[in-house]
């Protein structure tokens, strides 16, 4: 098994490498100064951006697609889930049964939401219209690592597939498609200062 | 590779910085933008999802900058910038865009997909195949700019002629419109016509403001064209108007690129800190409502009476509460479109798609969903505090028989003001001859 572990650890050491390349080099790039005189508010921009802006209400695409955008979250829950589940896989024998129980669950939850995902990317004329092979890959893998890191939770016969399959996501986070959980981070950060400085979210209801 | 194609290579590099850089990269292709996106409402199809536009630049930034794109190009569908592919993306860019970010406020990732069309817009217009109208523009402004001379007695001339109007219908024989006054508080930038002067001026001489006329126009051709080298030249000529008469502020006409760019970019065009502060009208107005300096009379505007949020105003400029302020005030039945304010539909008319004939067919067919939100308000009055959305709502009131009137701002506060005299006739008149002519395709 331990020669498994360190596979995973190994894919794991990689992806965060490359990761840590991609945000370099991005923050290697310039970033426009803004000296117009602020109308309201960048922190309260950033914070909105993260949090109130990300409900499934705040935004109309989201109140449109409200199953969709809930099946993403749930993919994306199960994909950070999955993550920490592997990561303490040496330690799972400590863990509460009662947790061990709802990780179960949860992970295999994400999982369902995910062939969900990958099913509608294949069937449907638009989405699948938008999706590129990497698309395709990159849905389907998170969703096998989700599912063997939930079923190995509950049986060991799922030890060896989930550490291969852990490292092979891994791995493939910066190369591919996945790697937009990094430029999420800083696609929102823009989001709120952008809006934030213009007092457009979060908007104040009277100016006068 | 040909020189174009070395050029535009080079135009989207120079333009790649962290907010562009993740644009690019942060996108899930979800699908989840496509109705956000007026051309998609309108004909939904996979090449309106704003994803799928940006897609077509992802494409080749995929294949110059990431390594198993260019490795394996068919995995992520990367491929290498050709004289085809750069004028389809310019098509795109200038065609099937307005810059309204309505796809970003609604993306879960915020993807700036705006952005990306104007990396796109510099790179065609770095490589000279952007749509000549828009460089014609710019060009002509920026050469007015070098000598005004030329064309100053004349905008003089017709001032007068417009100061005897305005004396007429304030029934004020002191009203004047200044220009070049040095000191004045605020130095007004109109657009190319005497509609944008003589409302305004009548407000002004009313409310007793210090004031002077800004001798060249607010439009500026160059932020449409996302040339910077033009964009900053046009945009110079005021700034240095403004400084010269050391104004407190610029105020920009009804326009919403004029506003958003003068307001939020311009400042960061240009080394140190403005000494002038820089407002659109629409907040001078609703200054003066708010401190009785003018008085209106909402009984005079019994219509129904609508609002269109222009995206440069509204999403892009934070100018949302300030028009309904002022609508609050001097109508009597207003009524909000479905939706509104920040979420706002684009008119279809932005981004300098009024002056590109050639798009013409599409941009009518793209104004359908805002043409629908008008019709159901059931108002018969729009007001657009911003020209190219009046232009294009003028436009869709005739394909799509909305039997509406479309106004500025400023002329329903004038009607609201109850002067001596209404306010009729000749303000359409043509200050700045030629551009406007362009811009209209008259």
């Amino acid at each position: 098994m331990l020669i498994y572990q360190l596979i995973a650890l190994a894919g794991l050491i990689a992806g965060l490498f490359g990761i840590c390349l991609r945000y370099a080099a991005t923050r290697l790039r310039s970033l426009p100064a803004d000296r117009s005189p602020s109308k309201g508010d960048i922190p309260r921009g950033i914070k909105y951006a993260f949090t109130a802006g990300m409900m499934p209400w705040a935004k109309e695409s989201t109140r449109i697609h409200r199953i969709a955008y809930l099946r993403g979250i749930g993919l994306h829950v199960g994909v950070f889930v999955a993550i920490g589940v592997v990561i303490i896989s040496p330690f799972w024998e400590s863990l509460p049964a009662l947790l061990s129980r709802a990780l179960f669950w949860v992970l295999m939850l994400g999982a369902l939401l995910g062939a969900a995902g990958g099913i509608m990317r294949l069937l449907e004329h638009t989405l699948r219209g938008l999706s590129l092979p990497d698309d395709h890959f990159a849905v389907w893998l998170t969703t096998i690592f989700i599912a063997t890191a939930g079923l190995a939770l509950s049986n060991e016969a799922f030890m060896i597939p989930m550490y291969i399959v852990s490292a092979i996501t891994f791995v493939y986070i910066p190369l591919g498609k996945i790697r937009h959980c990094l430029y999420f981070f800083f696609s929102r950060i823009f989001f709120g200062k952008f809006f934030g400085r213009r007092a457009v979210f979060p908007h104040p209801q009277r100016a006068k | 590779m040909t020189e174009t194609i070395e050029l535009a290579l080079k135009a989207l590099e120079t333009q790649l910085n962290q907010p562009l850089e993740t644009a690019l990269e942060a996108c899930a292709r979800c699908g989840i933008c496509a109705e956000a996106c007026h051309y998609y409402r309108a004909e939904p199809k996979v090449e309106h999802i704003p994803a799928f536009r940006a897609e077509q630049l992802r494409s080749i930034h995929r294949y110059e900058h990431d390594f198993l794109s260019r490795l394996f190009p068919v995995w992520t569908r990367s491929k290498k910038l050709d004289e085809a592919t750069l004028a389809n993306l310019t098509e795109i860019a200038f065609s099937q865009c307005t810059l309204c970010r309505r796809c970003t406020v609604n993306c879960p990732l915020g993807v700036d997909t705006p952005l990306m069309m104007r990396a796109i817009r510099g790179m065609a217009s770095t490589t000279g195949t952007a749509p000549e109208i828009l460089v014609m523009l710019a060009d002509a402004a920026i050469e007015k700019g070098k000598d005004p001379s030329f064309y100053k007695e004349m905008f003089l001339a017709q001032i007068r002629e417009m100061e005897e109007q305005l004396r007429d219908i304030t029934g004020d024989q002191d009203a004047e419109i200044p220009v070049d006054k040095q000191g004045a508080r605020i130095l007004y930038v109109p657009l190319a016509g005497a509609h944008t002067i003589l409302p305004p001026a009548i407000v002004f001489n009313t409310a007793k403001e210090d004031w002077t006329l800004s001798i060249f126009e607010a439009s500026n051709y160059g932020v449409f064209l996302a040339d910077m080298d033009r964009a900053k030249q046009v945009a110079k000529r005021i700034v240095d108007e403004a400084n010269r008469l050391g104004v407190g502020e610029i105020v920009i006409s009804e326009c919403g690129h004029a506003y958003s760019s003068y307001r939020w970019d311009v400042p960061n065009w240009f080394p140190g800190e403005f000494n002038f502060k820089v407002r659109s009208l629409i907040e001078v107005i609703a200054d003066h409502i708010a401190d009785g300096r003018i008085k209106v009379d909402p009984t005079v505007i019994p219509e129904a009476v609508t609002y269109h949020d222009s995206c440069n105003l509204a999403r892009n400029g934070g100018l949302i509460e300030e028009p309904r302020f002022v609508l609050d005030r001097i109508t009597t039945d207003f009524r909000e479109m479905t939706p509104n304010k920040a979420e706002a539909l684009c008119c279809g008319g932005g981004g300098g798609l009024v002056a590109l004939a050639e798009y013409d067919e599409l941009r009518i067919a793209a104004g359908k969903p805002k043409a629908d939100q008008i019709k159901n308000t059931g108002a018969r009055v729009v007001v657009a505090a911003c020209e190219n959305c009046r232009l294009q709502i003028g436009e869709l009131n005739e394909h799509y028989d909305l039997n509406v009137s479309i106004t500025a701002l400023t002329d329903l506060v004038v009607r609201a003001m109850r002067l001596p005299k209404p306010l009729t006739g000749g303000e359409g008149e043509d200050l700045f001859e030629g551009e406007r002519a362009l811009a209209t395709k008259d």
